[in-house]
């Protein structure tokens, strides 16, 4: 998995591309980590480049959004295929995670 | 000949990643829907994972196998080991109306196997978990000559 970042005004955009999953999870984790440690409170997730999710993947974004939500800042995801999407209903985390369609819509009002 | 993909891993969790990146060569290699293919990598990830996170508790050694033939309407994906007994679908559905703050992870990668196959069945056979799975393909035939079936 290649993860790339980027600041967008105070807001860290996290591209992920390849597969999110049991064997990718960990280093994806330690990313995203790694921005909280240095007090990144708000951040978009880009999953343009995302084939597939599994819940190794949704445990490192649930944790992600418990810390965000508790020190008041925000995660939102944008550019999620059809399987993606489709583990999100499946899930449920389509009704607990901020999903858009473009990074634009994402960035709104953040 | 029908395609068919085999492989088998040791009881490492560093091993997953290699079979559900083979199982992808191999949807490619025979036209298989993305969809699809994302679709068995998913499930392929949360059993194998299972299987060697858990299934061989305090011992060494363990195998799991995969086996999965692609028909002309639909894919049939095996998984055998010979982990302690467990039965994927004899765990209660996760509560996925749940809010963020009170969401455990427990249970939702066996509750994303049910609902992204087609039919999803256990047995124990020989010592062995079997656990059998199907997706129909859309359209029904994408995997090639459908003569080379008879």
């Amino acid at each position: 998995m290649n993860i790339t970042t980027r600041m967008q005004r105070d807001v860290t955009v996290v591209a992920l591309a390849g597969n999110l999953d049991s064997n990718t999870s960990p280093q994806a984790q330690q990313a995203l980590d790694g921005i909280l440690a240095n007090g990144g409170k708000k951040m978009v997730v880009d999953f343009t480049a995302l084939g597939y999710i599994s819940s190794a993947g949704l445990r490192v974004l649930l944790a992600t959004a418990k810390r965000l939500t508790g020190a008041g800042g925000a995660l939102r995801l944008f550019g999620l295929n059809e399987t993606v999407r489709e583990v999100f209903d499946i899930s449920g985390f389509s009704a607990i995670l901020s999903v858009f369609a473009t990074e634009a819509e994402a960035l709104r009002g953040l | 000949m029908r395609p068919r993909f085999r492989m088998t891993i040791g009881a490492d969790r560093g091993e997953v990643g290699g079979v559900t990146a083979a199982f992808a060569r191999f949807a490619d290699a025979h036209a298989v829907p993305d969809a699809i293919r994302r679709s068995i990598c998913v499930v392929l990830d949360e059993l194998l994972h299972n299987a060697v996170a858990y299934g061989f508790a305090g011992r060494a050694g363990g195998e799991v196998s995969v086996d999965a033939e692609l028909r002309s309407d639909r894919l049939c994906v095996t998984l055998t080991d010979d982990g302690q007994p467990f039965d994927p679908l004899g765990m209660a559905a996760p509560d996925t109306a749940l809010p963020v703050e009170a969401r455990r992870i427990g249970g939702l990668g066996i509750h994303l196997v049910r609902q992204m196959m087609d039919d999803v069945s256990y047995r124990r056979r020989e010592g062995r978990n079997v656990v059998t799975l199907e997706k129909r393909l859309p359209g029904g035939t994408t995997a090639g000559p459908s003569e080379e079936d008879a």
